[in-house]
């Protein structure tokens, strides 16, 4: 398999962030931990767009792999002393066990298709709350602490170290979603999205495919669940198997594009950064305004999303971005870089959703 | 030896026997016209024989092998592909995509280039090579029905159903269009093929099966058959009007 460009130039990019932790003394440590989280959205947001991107089941389910990643860490790791390292691999099996388990009954009823598929994941993350809460194995409604966990101490200090655990799964995942998207794995999906009876009439075997699909979404959803664990010092299972996960990945995915592995990443950096920003001004109620307005003006005005979008009209991008950060930096609200680039994603976001002319679909090439 | 079997071959949707036990045989090299009035059952029978749907009852064998139970993704493994009435391509690729998707799967296996690359040779058999890049939603319906005929020649098939390739077009692109069923049988398919204009499939057809209610009314020779007095009634009722 020879390295496509993309490939090359991500392996190239997670090499040289790998590197950015030595040269961040003197550098506010909130600048790693903003990144980390960029990068444990990535990978969550990808995680759920290789399945759901590629194959149009609409899954819910993203709550159940995340809790299961990090309840694996607080049951092996943090209650029975288990090495890290090796859990989160365990963590990420665990998780495509769970994905595979929930393909296997809906995929093999053949009339439960589509809207059941996104129902029955709900109710996954729903049953997997429960019975956290009642095994005291696992929880037993007390919670875990999770502050004693021992850390790796090769990757650095506490804000390198999560920030290069992130960066691998981010990279990962990011990597599986190229891969895949060149595959004839992610053309048999692709083909399952358009019609899929066609397709397996063509000889695509769409129930491997699928199971495979969700399998590799859910390791990697589940391992990304089990380093964010490192991050949360008091897991509850109301704090875990709730709703909010799945809605944002379901929103960076669409906002940035569920057409193309960037989407995704693109979709992940702008709403966790807005988000940021917002909760960080004191303005949280305001942000779920904010980007639910923007899902919604997305679904019906962008619908292949920011990535294309942007690829399509780079200038407006590159303006957009110019102005978002010219207040600001007149205002002297330079304190944070992370400021700055909100409004700057925030001009770049708005002025590309002003309509287009040209119909944008018959000009992108999405599968090249 | 013939090459398609299938022995009382029932179907039922709800409350309706869309196929009341059907039986018959397709020989390599012959040009099957099947007929009858709307709800016979034609569909219902391609959409058994290639797959698509599973039979209730009968038993279904191609090549001496039996497929009745086998699942539609290794139907076309065994050389028997299908085109859609209406037609069906994958909504976000392009006419290329299209055709390059069965190549990666089948008997072919390729890699996305390489199908990419043999794909090509299917669209300038049905002349569409211009449209390669053209996303199926920038195509007419004439140029969908020869997509559908591309994507299913991909697959190298050794039998061909046909789902009324010609329903919807005009008297050019009809004329146009049998040339193309009759070059895809000279080079060696076997063509199952329903169509709603009887003097299209007379003229086509080696043998005619003529479905009435989910039975099998009449087969034989095609001015024979046609000429039929069951086949008369079932197609134009009982006072017997000319079409």
């Amino acid at each position: 398999m020879r390295l496509r460009p993309a490939a090359a130039a991500t392996v190239v990019l997670a090499v040289a962030l790998w590197f950015v932790p030595e040269f961040a003394d003197g550098f506010p440590i909130f600048y790693l931990l903003f990144a980390y989280n960029v990068f444990f959205w990535i990978a969550q947001a990808s995680s759920w767009n290789l399945f759901t991107g590629s194959s149009g089941y609409f899954s819910f389910g993203q709550g159940a792999y995340y809790g299961v990643g990090v309840y694996t860490v607080g049951v092996l790791v943090a209650k029975r002393g288990w090495p890290l390292l090796p859990t989160f691999v365990v963590a990420g099996i665990l998780g495509a066990l769970l994905g595979l388990f929930i393909g296997l009954i809906v995929f093999r009823l053949r009339k439960l298709r589509g809207e059941i598929f996104a129902l029955m994941t709900l109710a996954v993350a729903f049953v997997m709350g429960a019975v956290a809460r009642v095994s005291s194995t696992i929880d037993g409604g007390q919670g875990i602490p999770l502050s004693g966990v021992e850390l790796p101490q090769a990757l650095g200090d506490f804000p390198a170290m999560i920030f290069r655990l992130g960066l691998i799964v981010a990279t990962l995942a990011v990597l599986a979603a190229q891969v895949l998207h060149h595959s004839r794995l992610g053309w048999g999906l692709f083909a399952i999205r358009d019609d899929e009876a066609v397709a397996e009439n063509l000889g695509v075997p769409t129930f491997r495919f699928k199971m495979m699909a969700l399998g590799i979404s859910a390791f990697l959803a589940s391992l990304s669940g089990a380093v964010h664990s490192l991050q949360i010092s008091y897991v509850t299972i109301e704090d875990v198997f709730n709703i909010r996960v799945p809605l944002l990945v379901i929103l960076m995915s669409i906002l940035g594009g569920t057409r193309h592995w960037m989407g995704p990443v693109v979709g992940a950096l702008v709403v966790y950064t807005l988000n940021d920003r917002l909760n960080a001004a004191g303005l949280q109620d305001v942000s779920d305004l904010i980007v639910g307005g923007l899902l919604i003006f997305m679904i019906v005005a962008v619908k292949e999303g920011l990535y294309l979008r942007a690829r399509q009209r780079p200038l407006r991008a590159a303006i957009g971005f110019a102005v978002g950060i010219g207040p600001p930096i007149v205002l002297g609200l330079t304190d944070s870089a992370i400021t700055v680039m909100a409004y700057g994603l925030l001009g770049a976001v708005l002025l590309l959703m002003l309509p287009v002319t040209a119909p944008v679909e018959e000009a992108v090439p999405v599968h090249g | 030896m013939a090459d398609l079997y299938f022995d009382d071959v029932t179907k039922r949707f709800g409350g309706v026997q869309a196929l009341a036990g059907v039986s018959g045989q397709v020989e390599q090299g012959e040009i099957v016209g099947l007929v009858g009035p709307n709800g016979s059952g034609k569909s219902t029978l391609i959409n058994l024989l290639s797959g698509y749907l599973e039979a209730e009852g009968g038993k279904i064998t191609f090549g001496g092998e039996d497929i009745t139970d086998r699942p539609a993704h290794r139907i076309i493994e065994m050389g028997i592909a299908r085109t859609y009435q209406i037609p069906r391509p994958f909504g976000t690729m392009t006419a290329l995509e299209n055709v390059s998707l069965p190549l990666m799967f089948g008997t072919a296996r390729h890699d996305p280039g390489r199908a990419r690359s043999e794909a090509q040779q299917w669209l300038e058999f049905t002349g569409l090579e211009r449209h390669a890049d053209t996303p199926v939603a920038g195509l007419n319906l004439h140029q969908l029905k020869y997509l559908e005929l591309a994507r299913a020649l991909a697959t190298r098939p050794r039998l061909l159903f046909l789902d009324e390739v010609l329903s919807g077009l005009n008297p050019t692109e009809i004329t146009q269009s049998i040339e193309m069923v009759r070059r895809i049988h000279a080079d060696g398919i076997t063509i199952v093929i329903v169509e709603h204009l009887v003097r299209v499939v007379t003229e086509l057809a080696t043998r005619i099966v003529v479905l009435d209610r989910g039975r099998v009314i009449a087969e034989g020779e095609p001015t024979t058959v046609m000429r039929d007095p069951e086949v008369v009634v079932a197609y134009l009722g009982t006072r017997g009007r000319h079409a």
